[in-house]
């Protein structure tokens, strides 16, 4: 249960800041990971300033964005993190896997490497972030049907036994762009309620007044939810 | 020289600078065999041109290149000369300026921009962006990575880079605060953010960092628009083994200066990509350019 703890250190560091935006209750890490040219950067774009643009700029290293969402009258600031799908970075984006508590790892419907590629990136999801990052699957570019290689069933079988949700999805024509955020901040919350329930050191976690430096890290070895 | 360091609790830094010189300096390897238009009579190792139109090519080419790890065309030498000299040359006209009422001052950031809008529109004019290309950082990479642009070379057909320059300028007037950090009032959340991913680095550490995390065949860039003395020239110094400093000393303008000390080669920007893509892959390399 260390995310959660983690989550709440991190929100107390960044209240304490002057210049940023105090007003939200969570912040949530996010990430973007999958090949390079599957739509990762163009997905972020549609979602955070709704445009899409055809020019491919392979994105060098990483960037990212932020959104503030609502749920349940909770204001969730949304860090979301759009990694370089090229091998030269792997370094650098591995990097920032830790911490992150929600992945969408993507592929597109028209390129049949990206998608064998899924298993990898699942890999190095589980290698180098928390137990607990919840993961969504997304087969984009699903406005190119003509131009389909992966069934959208493989996908949904896929995801299926990587234990992750699965939408297929299009940045270009917006397709399930929101839904798929949308989704993982909901299993991020549900993931986060249950540990509220059962472990009230978790309570830590949740917003109140004196978060200012020391909601510490839980060191419960194993998930008790 | 012991007794230098006992006395100062600060780095000597040209003494470091001395000394990495003497490790890392490879000479710039002068083209042994040069075949006018030689990739004409290859035109496998690289395909065709896609649908830009065939650009003359004048150039000399390196037979060496030939041979070294990236099967690229490298006529975007000549391209690239022209079109940085094109920015660096409008550069300089505004960076002499002084308004004589004495009120107005170009920012540093419209003169890295002044510098970028006539690289990149001269670049395209070229088509040369299929072999070398330039990426303009989001505001909010020039605080995660440091660099302001990243230049590449790219390897045919993947079009990936296999060589890349990330840039950082370095602005005479905010040489009293040391390396100039962004103050963007419009993104002030984003970056406070990205500056909590890489906290306590420098700009200029932190494009080192990246640069290192990449591999020896990223190289870093330092452009000073102006050097104490001499405020009206552009310099760069290029490495690929900036991190042999990290540690031992800290990455800032005092450090990149201190390399002109002394009467070093100075490199054309042709010369310094040419010595990059002639060199061979792992090597270490430090140069000093003159752009103007
Ligand atoms: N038809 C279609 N094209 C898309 C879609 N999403 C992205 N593209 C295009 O695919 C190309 C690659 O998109 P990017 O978003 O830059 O890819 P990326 O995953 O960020 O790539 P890297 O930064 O190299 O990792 C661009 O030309 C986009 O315009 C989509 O949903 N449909
Ligand atoms: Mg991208």
């Amino acid at each position: 249960m260390d995310l959660y703890g983690k989550m709440a250190a991190t929100q107390g560091t960044i209240q304490g800041k002057e210049g940023g935006d105090q007003n939200f209750d969570y912040m949530f890490k996010l990430l973007i990971i999958g090949n390079s040219s599957v739509g990762k950067t163009s997905f972020l774009f549609r979602y955070a300033d709704d445009a899409f643009t055809s020019a491919f700029v392979s994105t060098v290293g990483i960037d990212f964005k932020v959104k503030t969402v609502y749920k349940n009258d909770k204001r969730i600031k949304l860090q979301i993190w759009d990694t370089a799908g090229q091998e030269r970075y792997r370094t650098i984006t591995t990097a920032y896997y830790r911490g992150a508590m929600g992945f969408i790892l993507m592929y597109d419907i028209t390129n049949e490497e990206s998608f064998h590629c899924v298993q990898d990136w699942s890999t190095q999801i589980k290698t180098y972030s928390w137990d607990n990052a919840q993961v969504v699957l997304a087969g984009n570019k699903c406005d190119m049907e003509e131009e389909r290689v992966v069934a959208a069933d493989s996908g949904r079988q896929l995801a299926e036994q990587l234990g992750f949700e699965f939408f297929e999805t299009s940045a270009k024509d917006n397709i399930n762009v929101k839904q798929t955020f949308e989704c993982l901040v909901d299993i991020i919350c549900d993931r986060m309620s249950e540990s509220l329930d059962t472990d009230p050191a978790v309570t830590t976690a949740t917003p109140s007044t004196k978060l200012t430096d020391s909601a510490p890290p839980l060191q419960q070895p194993a998930c008790n939810c | 020289m012991g007794k230098v360091e006992s006395k100062h609790p600060d780095p000597d830094i040209p003494k470091i600078i001395a000394a990495w010189w003497k490790t890392i300096e490879k000479k710039p390897q002068r083209p042994t065999l040069i075949i006018p238009n030689v990739h004409f009579t290859f035109p496998t190792l690289w395909g065709s041109r896609g649908d830009s139109p065939p650009t003359p090519d004048y150039s000399p080419t390196v037979f060496s290149t030939l041979w070294r790890t990236h099967e690229t065309p490298n006529n975007f030498v000549p391209h690239f000369s022209d079109s940085v000299g094109r920015a660096a040359a409008r550069t300089q006209e505004y960076l002499l300026f002084v308004d004589p009422e004495g009120k107005f001052k170009p920012s540093p950031a419209a003169l890295g921009e002044v510098f970028l809008m006539t690289y990149v529109s001269r670049s395209s004019h070229l088509h040369m962006t299929d072999s070398f290309n330039c990426t303009a950082m989001t505001k909010q990479q020039r605080v995660l990575l440091g660099a302001d642009w990243v230049w590449a070379v790219l390897e045919r057909p993947t079009k990936n880079p296999c060589i890349q320059i990330a840039v950082q300028i370095l602005h005479l007037s905010e040489n009293d605060r040391g390396l100039a950090e962004e103050h963007p009032e419009v993104c002030a959340e984003s970056m406070e953010m990205a500056k909590m991913e890489s906290a306590n680095r420098n700009k200029a550490e932190r494009m080192v960092d990246f640069c290192a995390s990449v591999g020896r065949d990223c190289y870093a860039l330092f452009l000073l628009f102006g050097r104490k003395g001499d405020p009206g020239n552009i310099y760069g110094v290029l490495s690929n083994n900036f991190s042999a400093a990290t540690g031992r000393t800290k990455i800032n303008r005092a450090l990149i200066e201190n390399f002109f000390k002394g009467s070093r080669y100075l490199h054309t920007p042709a010369g310094m990509l040419q010595a990059i893509i002639t060199k061979r892959p792992g090597d270490p390399l430090t140069l000093l350019i003159k752009f103007t």
